[in-house]
């Protein structure tokens, strides 16, 4: 099959290209898990010869992906013991104007997220940026893509702080055998995160100014909720006006849905039923308030009486993901509320109000559902990742004297490897376990934390560039970019920086790192260069996805409480990533200039 | 659906039969007019033969019981099975209702 050459490329090489090409089309256009993709895409390049047993589950036992997979529980137990909490609780203070606003956010954000995982840090500090934001009486979209971004360019900045630096040092080691320092990225990614800062603020008027998807559960008209009458309700058989429904505090009645129709506008004669569905619009808590004065409930299906609903259950907020089966239908024509057990009560769309009942309306991505769930400990978020991503302020560890245990456990794990005292993978094992030794999470939280999907991602993008360079794809492109490029090591590296710059847009970080990794290394070596500041640009490239919201899961996490569109990544992002590229360069090859390599 | 009015001992009985829903409800609330006449009196509502009644229709019975317990009649519901008692009974009116 190898003599089969086509267009430069053998029969391997074909089978390697066309498997890549499905792989990101199936990701792209549809649901699929990821991690079954990947698993899809090693399978066929195994079956088919291009990969022997060993490559084909090489990722497997990738150093890397191992240390990621044990990074997983020393986040964790950091996580756990409320670290991020006390340093949000003590560095965000009270600034006086946009810009230095910016910079206190920014600042922690990206030193956070250079020792954890970024959609952790992104996660907790949402919640508490929209707060903040109404402090300052900032719009929360001019502070919540600042945060996402500043988390990206925050993980460049140590080897440990985001997966495709794992990924691409792992790949380096084990082609040169010399291990990248844990903090080999840290000043080509501070000065980066230096000028991303002054970007932001000098750009400010390119972020929207927005209210915030919450907002529409303050103010009067923007949202809908739907409350159930039980049929033991005392109010059955009054009128609208008899149990003073007309005159709701804060809203007003829209609909009633009986059982076999619907009324709308309500008179106020309409006589009152049990299975009655009242839809209200106006300002939630007031609303709400009606389940205790008038017997009303939140329910998806017919409830005889009020005892058959679990009075511990609590509202919290969500919002529709990118690729969420939920777009394009309706609450109420799936059986999502039945299999989850949660009761859908309002939704929000960027501060337009939504005239259909909740359960009627056509679920759009970044759609701000407030929900009605059991209690937190009967409920398993995780398994609704894909579909919603919940807000969460409640689960808010105390701060103790774990804290500073978990701190200093952490601290010297990075120490200990950035001075090459102990290597990486073996200070990752020691911190999980001295996590867990001393209680700062415990071993079904450390269990929990670990994301077996994403890490069989990164599992499978090892493998790919394996694929990648085996079958000289990477070497023909290496040389293709070297025929348009010429022989300017710079403008070679410029080059590949670029198209990284805009593949990570679309898929992952990670995949983008595996793949490109070859190239580059391959591309370098054809200059005659050493590929270290060759690779070192291409780890902050690959993770400078700013233009558009699935660039990054980070983003995803603002585009809702942000109250986003998908333009408004793409007109700052655009020129953000041209400013980050330019300070990349720039910076690498002052701190790394260049050497050939030993003839 | 089918309503037909008789007067038996000074009570006024009017047999429902057949499917009341929401496309028969304005003939129903038209046909049961006559019996606002006799408002003051005992009326039976006999649903032996009637097979489903719609929420319009339920909240007309019920709108004419209240008027005819303020004027000092009764309203009573007769033989009430199958579909009509369980849609009653979902809307919390069996509750409202006499029923013998």
């Amino acid at each position: 099959m190898e003599s089969i050459v086509f267009w430069g490329f053998n029969l391997y090489a074909w089978i390697t290209i066309a498997t890549v090409l499905t792989m990101f089309t199936v990701l792209l256009f549809t649901k699929l898990r990821a991690d079954l993709v990947f698993l899809g895409a090693i399978s066929i390049l195994f079956v088919t010869g291009v990969l022997n047993a060993k490559e084909a589950f090489s990722g497997f036992s990738s150093t890397s992906v191992v240390i990621i997979g044990v990074l997983f529980v020393v986040v964790a137990g950091l996580t756990h013991t409320g670290v991020l909490q006390w340093i949000v609780k003590h560095l965000l203070g009270q600034p006086k104007t946009y810009s230095k606003a910016v910079i206190r956010l920014m600042l922690p954000v990206a030193a956070l997220s250079s020792f954890l995982s970024n959609t952790t840090v992104v996660a907790l500090f949402v919640g508490i940026v929209k707060m903040w934001s109404k402090k300052l009486n900032i719009s929360p979209s001019k502070l919540l893509i600042p945060l996402s971004y500043a988390s990206g360019m925050g993980g460049v900045c140590t080897l440990i702080g985001t997966p495709p630096n794992l990924i691409i040092s792992g790949l380096y080691a084990d082609h040169t055998g010399n291990a990248m320092n844990v903090l080999a990225t840290t000043i080509p990614g501070l000065f980066c995160l230096f000028i991303g800062v002054l970007s932001i603020i000098a750009m400010r008027k390119l972020l929207p100014d927005r209210k915030a998807p919450e907002a529409a559960f303050e103010s009067t008209s923007d949202y809908t909720i739907e409350l159930l009458v039980p049929s033991d309700n005392p109010h059955i058989g009054e009128t609208i006006a008899e149990a003073g429904l007309n005159d709701v505090r804060g809203g007003s009645l829209i609909e009633i849905i009986h059982y076999d129709d619907i009324t709308s506008p309500v008179p106020d004669d309409d006589l009152i039923m049990g299975g009655d569905r009242l839809i209200f619009a106006g300002q939630i808590d007031e609303i709400l308030d009606l389940k205790k004065s008038h017997g009303l409930v939140n329910a998806d299906h017919h409830v005889f009486t009020m005892s058959e609903v679990d009075q511990n259950r609590q509202l919290r907020t969500a919002y529709v993901t990118f690729g969420s089966s939920l777009i394009n239908k309706s609450i109420g024509g799936s059986s999502f509320e039945k299999d989850n057990n949660l009761t859908l009560v309002a939704v929000a769309r960027r501060g337009k109000r939504i005239e259909e009942s909740p359960r009627d309306v056509v679920l759009q991505a970044g759609d701000t559902l407030l929900l009605e769930c059991p209690p937190n400990v009967k409920m398993d978020t995780d398994r609704l990742t894909s579909q919603l991503q919940f807000f969460d302020s409640a689960q808010v560890p105390n701060i103790g004297k774990k804290t500073f245990v978990s701190t200093t456990i952490m601290i010297a794990m990075v120490v200990l490897s950035a001075l090459n005292v102990i290597p990486l993978l073996q200070c990752a094992f020691l911190a999980a376990m001295a996590m867990l030794l001393f209680r700062c999470c415990n071993v079904d939280q450390a269990m929990k934390a670990i994301n077996w999907e994403i890490l069989m991602v990164f599992a499978g993008s090892v493998v790919l560039g394996v694929a990648i360079q085996k079958t000289g794809i990477a070497e023909r492109l290496a040389f293709g970019i070297l025929d348009v490029c010429g022989t300017n090591p710079i403008v070679v590296m410029a080059a590949i920086c670029l198209v990284g710059t805009f593949i990570t847009e679309f898929i992952s970080n990670t995949a983008a790192g595996a793949m490109f990794f070859p190239i580059m290394y391959e591309a370098a070596e054809k200059l005659g260069y050493e590929p270290y500041p060759f690779l070192i640009a291409l780890m902050v490239s690959v993770s400078s996805s700013f233009a558009t919201p699935i660039g990054s899961p980070t983003h995803m996490l603002v585009y809702g409480p942000g109250g986003y569109r998908f333009s408004d990544f793409m007109r700052i992002g655009l020129l953000m990533n041209f400013i980050i590229l330019a300070a990349n360069i720039l910076i690498v090859n002052i701190i790394y200039p260049l050497t050939p390599l030993n003839p | 659906m089918n309503i037909n009015i008789q007067e038996q001992n000074g009570t006024y009985v009017a047999k429902l039969s057949g499917w009341l829903d929401t496309n028969e409800a304005s003939q129903f609330m038209e046909d049961i007019k006559p019996l606002e006449a006799h408002i003051d009196k005992s009326i039976v509502l006999d649903c032996k033969d009637l097979e489903y009644v719609c929420s319009l229709a339920l909240r007309g019975m019920l709108k004419l019981k209240k008027e005819s317990a303020t004027k000092g009649g009764t309203l009573v519901l007769r033989n009430v099975t199958g579909e009509v008692q369980k849609v009653l009974t979902m809307t919390g009116f069996i509750k409202l209702f006499d029923i013998e």
